[in-house]
């Protein structure tokens, strides 16, 4: 089923300025895909928009199946928790709360954060913050900030996993072991990942590379376009 | 959320300190303040309430006004009449007309606790060359003994002493004084232009005010007797089984006889309308300072939703939605508001306590250590918790929902 955005456009502003314009593109389930161009192309609101972050102001987007534009707040919330992860450029871990009760947050939605804490546990000892578990986001440094929020994404098991530059904050050494992770979730756990990176070492690392400009795909190495 | 909002309280411990000891002040404010005046207003109202009867069956006299006559003398179709001089003068009788008719209806009224017949006569009391004017009461001792509590204050002999006849008198503490008489003394009571009658002083009562202090009391059928007015009453006194009852039964009873009737509310209307001023006065500086309280819950919160932009954003992206973000700081604001309010009820419960032992009025017999009068009513306590929480819950919902409108695209792209 996959993701499917049909003429999706974006404009903001007042007067408007278009960021996106007539995107129409498939992406497979358990495709890894990396979003690239230069600043201002439209690659993170193309990503946002994909994940229902955002709303296209034309056009439609559908998430195995479900059109996600049409959805109602309480479905595209349980939606979000239980199939889609994030992970951006800044971790976003919330700073009052432990590593473990960070990636159990997605988890305490719907009341599984008992039931998913060997997972958790599981979870940051692959990433190598196992021993540093009762530790706060501030005792951490940045790489293993990264790794904690992509844990954090990937607790619910889910289908679909949206990186905004995840390895933009971050060292060569860091970026890397990020980099690894994503293409683990691809290829081990078959999840969709959509990355965006300006990075085109990175970019290159994804099996599919879409590149915009000016709010166009002008480049997709899609082998079976829709 | 509420594990989250408990975490964001506890890691802004200044802050959530100073939210909640406005909050706690502010109870504590309500219930130590309200204590204190519902505590005197209750002390006052027990005062009129017991000490008097609750109901006054008395003789109705109306003075005569200047155009009272018009009707009588000329008729309606008068324009005006001028009186030279004006009519002037009291109308009406010396005594309750059909007392045998009241009693019938105040023993069969299932609302009255006691009656109690009273004939009152300004007499003068004279030992040896010492005359002082005063009230003199007739009653049955037994029954004004159920209708106020005059028998309380006794401090020498009984009340019902004078129950047996025989010319016997008790005497007001104040009235005993002026006549520098003693117990046991055979004192001369006059009525009007009646002849002296000689009473022996019996007992002896001390109020603690002046005006009660200078009556003196004696069996109905003495003072009757005395007064040259046999079987005559003007006053019924009527102890109701709930005060509550007499401003309604008053009105009821005042279109049953000429009787003027009126209840202990009647009566001191003036003390009245000082409670209500009171009461207004104390609600309006109370609120005063739960609004300040709530101001304080506001503050804190919003500026915890502007630092907390980017936990918003993250936790919508997580799957949170809307209701959670607004239970997450709203959860914070009543955390503080229930928490202050139960610290500040129990505080200001104690302090009502500790305020109870202080010796700050003079001494009365009712009150023989002159503690203060403090309500520990639960009406007081319902009241601080409702608007405490009232003044949290408003001041932490604009800021949840302000909180709840931001959207996760919003934040991310302005950079948190």
């Amino acid at each position: 089923m996959g993701i499917l955005s049909k003429h999706v456009g974006i404009k903001f502003g007042s007067p408007a300025v278009r960021v996106l314009n007539d995107i129409s593109v498939e992406i497979k389930d358990g495709e890894f895909v990396s979003l690239s161009g230069r600043s201002g192309a439209g690659k993170s609101t193309l990503l946002y928009v994909l994940s229902s972050l955002d709303n296209p102001t034309e056009g439609s987007v559908e998430i195995s199946g479900q059109d996600i534009t049409k959805m109602n707040s309480i479905d595209l919330h349980r939606f979000r928790n239980e199939q889609m992860g994030f992970v951006f450029q800044f971790h976003y871990l919330i700073a009052e709360l432990t590593s473990i009760q960070n990636v159990l947050m997605p988890a305490m939605k719907c009341k599984r954060d008992v039931e998913l804490r060997p997972r958790a546990m599981e979870l940051l000892e692959k990433f190598g913050l196992k021993e540093k578990h009762d530790r706060y986001p501030r005792q951490l440094s940045g790489g293993e900030q990264q790794r904690l929020a992509i844990a954090r994404a990937l607790i619910m098991k889910p289908k679909y996993l949206f990186a905004d530059e995840p390895t933009g904050a971050l060292d060569t050494v860091n970026a890397e072991s990020v980099m690894k992770i994503l293409q683990e979730c691809s290829t081990q756990d078959k999840m969709t990942v959509i990355m965006v990176t300006h990075d085109p070492d990175f970019a290159a690392m994804a099996p599919r590379k879409i590149v915009l400009a000016d709010g166009k795909i002008i480049s997709d190495n899609a082998t079976n376009p829709s | 959320m509420i594990f989250l909002a408990i975490r964001y309280l506890l890691e802004r411990k200044r802050q959530t300190l100073l939210t909640l000891l406005g909050v706690f002040f502010g109870t504590l404010a309500f219930v130590a303040v309200s204590g204190f005046f519902k505590g005197f207003q209750g002390f006052l109202v027990q005062q009129l309430v017991n000490n008097a009867a609750q109901v006054h069956i008395e003789i109705r006299q109306d003075y005569l006004s200047d155009h009272v006559l018009d009707v009588p003398f000329f008729s309606n179709d008068l324009v005006h009449a001028f009186w030279n001089p004006p009519p002037a003068g009291v109308k009406g009788y010396l005594d309750i007309q059909n007392p045998q008719a009241w009693y019938n209806r105040l023993n069969a009224d299932p609302r009255v606790e006691a009656y109690s017949p009273t004939m009152t006569a300004a007499a003068l009391f004279n030992v040896g060359l010492i005359s002082v004017a005063a009230n003199l009461i007739g009653c049955n001792p037994n029954q004004q003994a159920k209708v106020t509590t005059i028998a309380d204050y006794m401090i020498a002999g009984k009340f019902t002493d004078i129950a047996f006849g025989g010319n016997r008198v008790i005497l007001g503490d104040e009235l005993m004084k002026r006549l520098g008489a003693g117990m046991q003394q055979n004192i001369l009571v006059s009525v009007g232009t009646n002849s002296a009658v000689p009473f022996k002083v019996v007992g002896r009562f001390y109020t603690g005010s002046r005006g009660l202090d200078l009556q003196a009391f004696a069996a109905l059928n003495d003072v009757q007797r005395v007064n040259k007015t046999p079987n005559y009453v003007n006053e019924i006194g009527v102890r109701l089984k709930s005060y509550l009852d007499a401003d309604a039964l008053a009105r009821s009873w005042a279109h049953l006889g000429p009787e003027r009737v009126e209840s202990w509310g009647d009566q001191n209307l003036n003390i009245q309308s000082v409670f209500a001023i009171q009461n207004a006065l104390r609600l309006s500086m109370i609120m005063t300072v739960l609004i300040v309280a709530g101001f304080g819950i506001y503050n804190i919160l919003n500026m915890t939703v502007n630092q907390k932009r980017q936990d918003i954003a993250i936790l919508r992206a997580l799957g949170y939605d809307t209701f959670d973000v607004v239970m997450l700081f709203f959860a914070q604001g009543m955390i503080v508001g229930v928490c202050g309010t139960v610290l500040g009820l129990g505080s200001g419960y104690l302090f009502c306590r500790w305020l109870q032992s202080l010796s700050f009025m003079l001494a009365t017999p009712s009150n023989p250590q002159g503690h203060l009068h403090i309500s520990l009513d639960w009406v007081i306590y319902v009241q601080a918790t409702g608007l405490a929480l009232l003044s949290a819950a408003i001041a932490s919902v604009l800021p949840a929902r302000a909180a709840g409108k931001l959207t996760p695209i919003d934040i991310i792209r302005q950079g948190g």
